[in-house]
């Protein structure tokens, strides 16, 4: 808590487009200083949505066509490449639908740690446990015998703690899956015990078909069968020929049993009812009411024995109790995507395609199309006259220069509002001294004379010298090539929390005496930016701009969320 | 920052690919509605379009996954990490578990977990679009690992959302994910339906409520709601493990709330998700009661113990409350927060409001209200689904409370025999009192009733059906057992029936009887009607939604007979009414009248 980094968020103007939201014109521009009761579209970085669309700068990316920003919600995507982030290998885009969505290799991780697990000869572990973290198909073919087991090297779990125990080192995903089903089918919460079944219908002799994936599988069968019967001419078993407009199965799935529906002559005149599912076999399975043994599992397990419900959250299927009932979870692929700007298709980001290459292609990364600002104490901390604290103290004046710097080749105007006292409970009042100023060009013909001038007057060095200055309203605290500093004044508010006097509250307001909420001790500044600069049409950059044709003016405004600090509680 | 490759180098590339652009229909100035329009020719729009997206919306977690798929590729949890800043990593910094009392100072309990809450006024509907939003999107990328390109929807909405709710969520997956069409479905109905009947009982066992709807024939016919529901269990067990820490207990029957800031709400769900359980009935269901019995029929020899006499300490270690301790809990006493819960029994039924009503009171009432056929039916297909049902013994021990309630109170023979006495004596139905009406009852009148097509078709079960609607209310004074009437009706013959007889392998459908099935779940059911081209209650388009929005759904009472039978063999039952493409007008379903 001792330290405090100042922060600037930005708002992606994208929450404006969604219905719900703010209004999609400008309407939520306040011009200089305007209180928050004047316009009630000021931006509060407080409220619960905010979180929703603020980020900073390094997460957002840029559409040079559309000139402005562009934040996770606001572009499209395509997959590029898909790969598993353990054995890095790569999967055909159409094997995801028919595979799943995970490594059908070896890879996986740990139930209980989620660390990754190794294959290793079950003779082997007591004594060596080799942390060959990847994946067991590198595993050496001369090694040990099996069986095979997946061990953690982290919480030393291994998979013979729940019975599973393989025949070869490679291929486990498939192996596993063969163990998974022949298990569940023994062991399913799904299949109800022998003597408990009150069912007339008893299973069926050949398999219990309990996992997920059989009952699912033969409850679909039996509908199709339900609604082939009806028209047998239109191939049978293949779902794909009922469209929505197929009266046939429809009608026949759909009708009412005693036939008297509102279009009742119609369905009557045919056998139109479909009957329900009367065996396992069809997918009717009785609920397992007797939990008996649930319960003396549980207590011999104990609390302890039971799983977490974080482990039960990463579990490829849902249901399980005890710690015994966790599997190794197979590893989540992972993709590579392009991002494109929604309207002129533009892509705005485009990894390499190879999975082992992690460079871009191109990336159009916002920092380097809008000034970025950084936030810091005009006096810092512990400088003669400055602060001694690293917390704000209520109603004491303190200035922070924001320094925008320019990343483009042209100059940029750059306008300021905000609201004249923070939004929320404890209202800190804000002056921006200088809330208009003009950024210069930044360039890349650089002249050494001139770099080496300008980083003498770079802000960072600047510090101690600059304590003399005076702060002038209206007037740039500094500057440089591409660079401005100006200086806000913050009153920071007391966070205590006591009645607002009656004369301030509005009609009918009720005073909010609740704790202090997490960072409600944050003064946060809404404060939103302008700029305007001028584009050549084309697009050419640095030294063609000498020809000048077709210049064109471009604004681009968003609001920033900017923290300055805490105020201390006293 | 390391990865930039500059803006120089950007330029070059965008130079390359501006062959893209003439592909774009769109005018470049309208970001957001041109988000989903456009096509784009990626590797994997080759599938795109046979993946139609099913969500089943809950208000802890939404599952999502593709249609045909037999369990869902994410679940999606609502919790405080997920509503952080993109780049607030403070959750994942040392100590920041220990701060949760800060964290939730000032916030109702659990208000984080949950996507919305009961009372929907006051509630910033934006935040719910929000959250989903956010979770959608990272499920979809990081899960079900697909691109951008606009999607079809399968939607399980809970049986009576409310509409400013549904209105939020349509608006962020149209307007933010771009799908062309939403089809809506009900939870219960694809319960039953994964269940692989076509009518159920189902006692959705949930959040902030328990809702109970009866599913005749595909259709939603009642539901009937009590705050015996997961929220409630956590309070209690966020009492007792407070009354265990501090060592003092609660005076009996004293509804005295435990403060907030002991245990933290996510490790009083932990306790209740792990090791709390049900008791069984205080005395089951008689031996000449076969049908309802599954937990008799077990006593383990090797369990010397009865659970509930089962004193031996239980450890739990909690780490939220300060400092951090072990509890010695005996067995026996952790079915504690589940008796306070769900049955209440100290209490007599007329205690109880309506929303409060124990689930196994609610249950019989609700059998009880049904009219005979549909009870017939639904009492032996009862399906327990929701969070809550996981709780070890609850399910039986509702299901065996019903059983004994009905044994002591009627709607007797249960066994199936009705079809017989009522053959034997069809007298007997024309004698007794007329039916009481089921919103007699004042209570049930502020029970959303779902079935507005279904009095078209009710007239032969109301001709046909004696008194059927004693209430709970009754129960103070059981109704003499003269009065009480078969829950078995047989309906009139029918030559459809007939028809199917001579099908092969016919046997007639079980009614009559208690019976719990068990399903697979709505959001399985959904996937699997949508595979199966099944439609849906309602399809919600982009177009008109972008118009209208929810005000240009029409009520359903509104759109004339007409429309309503042309529509008719398109829609999952004549409660919800899907959108022809003859029709101007929409509707949400059933969703539109609650
Ligand atoms: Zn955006
Ligand atoms: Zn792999
Ligand atoms: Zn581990
Ligand atoms: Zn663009």
């Amino acid at each position: 808590m001792a330290s405090f980094t100042p922060y600037a968020y930005i708002q992606c103007p994208c929450v404006d487009s969604v219905p719900g939201s703010r209004s999609p014109d400008g309407a939520s521009t306040p011009t200089s200083h305007s209180s928050p009761e004047d316009d009630e579209r000021d931006f509060d970085p407080r409220s619960p949505r905010s979180n929703y669309s603020l980020y900073p700068i390094e997460y957002m990316l840029y559409c040079e066509d559309c000139h402005t920003v562009r934040c996770e919600r606001c572009v499209t995507e395509e997959v590029v490449t898909l790969y598993c982030p353990s054995c890095l290998f790569e999967v055909g885009n159409s094997s995801v639908k028919t595979e799943g969505n995970r490594c059908t290799r070896s890879c996986f991780q740990c139930p209980i740690c989620i660390g990754p697990l190794s294959v290793q000869s079950l003779e082997s572990t007591p004594a060596a446990p080799e942390p060959s973290l990847l994946s067991a198909d590198h595993a050496t073919a001369t090694g040990p015998a099996g069986p095979w087991i997946l061990c953690c090297s982290y919480c030393n779990w291994n998979s013979s703690e729940i019975g599973v125990k393989f025949d070869k080192p490679q291929g486990i995903f498939a192996q596993l899956s063969k163990l998974r089903s022949g298990y569940d089918n023994h062991h399913s919460r799904y299949t109800s015990s022998g003597d408990g079944d009150t069912y007339p219908t008893k299973r069926d002799a050949d398999g219990e078909p309990g996992s997920t994936k059989a009952r699912f599988a033969s409850l679909k069968s039996f509908y199709q069968t339900q609604m082939s019967n009806e028209n047998p001419n239109s191939g049978l078993g293949s779902t794909m020929d009922y469209g929505y407009g197929s009266p046939g199965a429809l009608s026949r799935i759909m009708s009412l049993y005693s036939g008297n529906t509102l279009s009742s002559a119609k369905p009557k005149s045919k056998p139109t009812i479909m009957r329900e599912a009367d065996t396992t076999k069809e997918g009717l399975f009785p609920a397992k009411l007797d939990d008996t043994s649930v319960m003396s599992g549980l207590r011999s397990a104990g609390y302890d024995g039971t799983a977490t419900r974080a482990q039960v959250n990463v579990q490829v299927e849902e249901g399980a109790r005890f710690a015994t009932d966790l599997w190794p979870i197979p590893y989540v692929l992972r993709t590579k995507r392009t991002k494109r700007c929604p309207s002129c298709r533009h892509i705005l980001s485009k990894p390499e395609a190879k999975v082992s290459n992690t460079r871009w292609r191109m990336r159009l990364i916002a920092g380097n199309y809008i000034p970025s600002i950084t936030i810091k104490p005009l006096i810092p901390v512990g400088a003669p006259g400055g602060p001694t604290t690293h917390l704000l103290t209520p109603v004491k004046p303190v200035q922070y220069l924001l320094t925008f710097k320019n990343p483009i080749f042209e100059t940029i105007k750059v306008t300021l509002a905000t609201p004249a006292v923070t939004p929320g409970r404890f209202a800190s009042k804000v002056t921006l001294l200088c809330p208009q100023f003009q950024i210069g060009a930044n360039s890349d013909d650089y002249n050494l004379d001139e770099v080496l001038k300008d980083r003498d007057k770079d802000p960072q060095r600047k510090r101690s010298d600059t304590t003399g200055q005076q702060v002038e309203a209206g007037k740039e605290w500094d500057s440089g090539r591409n660079w401005v500093s100006v200086v806000v004044e913050v009153v920071p508010s007391s966070i205590q929390i006591e009645p607002k006097p009656t004369i301030l509250k509005k009609l009918g307001e009720v005073d909010d005496l609740g704790p202090l909420r997490e960072d409600e001790d944050i003064v946060e500044i809404p404060i939103f930016v302008h700029l305007e600069w001028e584009a050549s049409a084309d697009q050419v950059t640095g030294k063609d701009r000498e020809d000048k044709e077709t210049k064109e003016k471009k604004e681009l405004a968003y609001w920033c969320a900017l923290g300055i600090g805490r105020i201390s509680p006293e | 920052m390391s990865t930039n490759t500059g803006p120089a180098l950007a330029h070059r590339t965008v130079s390359s690919i501006r062959a893209a652009r003439e592909v774009s229909p769109n005018s470049p100035h309208t970001p957001i509605r041109s988000l989903s329009s456009g096509q784009i020719s990626s590797p994997s729009s080759l599938r795109a379009d046979d993946d139609v997206l099913v969500i089943e919306l809950g208000c802890r977690r939404l599952r999502v996954g593709f249609a045909g798929d037999p369990v869902p590729k994410r679940i999606v949890s609502f919790e405080g990490k997920q509503a952080r800043r993109a780049g607030d990593f403070r959750a994942w910094e040392a100590g920041y578990e220990d701060d949760w009392r800060k964290r939730a100072s000032g916030q109702a309990w659990g208000w984080e977990q949950q996507l919305w809450q009961l009372d929907v006024r006051g509630q910033d509907l934006g935040l719910v679009g929000d959250k989903i939003e956010r979770g959608l999107r990272e499920a979809l990328v990081k899960y079900l690992l697909i691109d951008s390109k606009p999607r079809k929807m399968v939607l399980v909405l809970p049986p009576a959302i409310q509409i400013p709710i549904l209105s939020s969520v349509l608006d962020t997956l149209f307007n933010r994910f771009g799908t062309p069409t939403i089809s809506l479905v009900s939870s219960p109905v694809m319960t039953a339906f994964a269940a692989g009947v076509r009518s159920a009982l189902v006692v959705d066992i949930g959040w902030h409520e328990t809702v109970i709807t009866a599913v005749c024939e595909y259709r939603e016919v009642h539901t009937w709601r009590t705050i015996r529901a997961g929220k409630l269990l956590i309070e209690k067990t966020k009492n007792f493990l407070v009354e265990a820490i501090e060592g003092r207990p609660t005076p009996e029957g004293e509804d005295e709330q435990a403060p907030d800031d002991v245990v933290r709400f996510e490790e009083c769900e932990e306790v209740a998700t792990r090791i709390l359980w049900c008791k069984k009935a205080h005395n089951p269901p008689s031996q000449e009661f076969p049908e309802g019995l599954p937990t008799l029929h077990e006593q383990d020899e090797s369990e010397p113990v009865d659970p509930a006499e089962d004193t031996t300490p239980t450890r739990i270690h909690l780490t939220s409350c300060n400092p951090p301790r072990t509890l010695l809990i005996p067995f026996s006493r952790l079915s504690e927060p589940c008796e306070t819960t769900f049955f209440e029994t100290r209490y007599s039924p007329a205690c109880f409001d309506d929303h409060e009503f124990p689930l196994h009171l609610l249950v019989y009432r609700s059998l009880l209200q049904l009219p005979l056929d549909v009870r017939a039916m639904c009492m032996s297909r009862v399906i327990f689904t929701g969070g809550c049902s996981a709780i070890p013994g609850l399910k039986g021990r509702i299901f065996d409370e019903v059983s004994l309630l009905a044994q002591e109170r009627g709607w007797d023979p249960i066994r199936g025999k009705g079809v017989e006495a009522y053959k034997k004596n069809p007298k007997l139905q024309r004698t007794n009192t007329p039916p009481k009406q089921v919103n007699t009852d004042g209570s049930s009148t502020s029970i959303p009733v779902v079935a507005q097509q279904q009095q078209q078709q009710t007239p032969t079960i109301t001709e046909t059906t004696p008194a059927g609607g004693t209430t709970i209310s009754d129960t103070s004074s059981p109704p003499p057992t003269a009065v009480i009437n078969p829950a078995d009706v047989p309906r009139q013959p029918d030559q459809v029936e007939d028809h199917i007889r001579q099908e092969k392998g016919y046997k007639p459908p079980i009614r009559g009887i208690l019976r719990a099935i068990d399903s697979m779940g709505p959001w399985c059911g959904a996937s699997l009607a949508s595979q199966l081209k099944i439609p849906a209650l309602a399809v919600v388009e982009k177009d008109l939604w972008a118009q209208q929005g929810v005000n240009g759904a029409s009520k359903p009472s509104e759109i004339d007979v007409q429309a309503i039978q042309k529509s008719q063999r398109q829609s999952m039952g004549a409660g919800g009414l899907m959108r022809g493409s003859q029709m101007s007008s929409w509707t949400l379903g059933v969703w539109s009248t609650v």
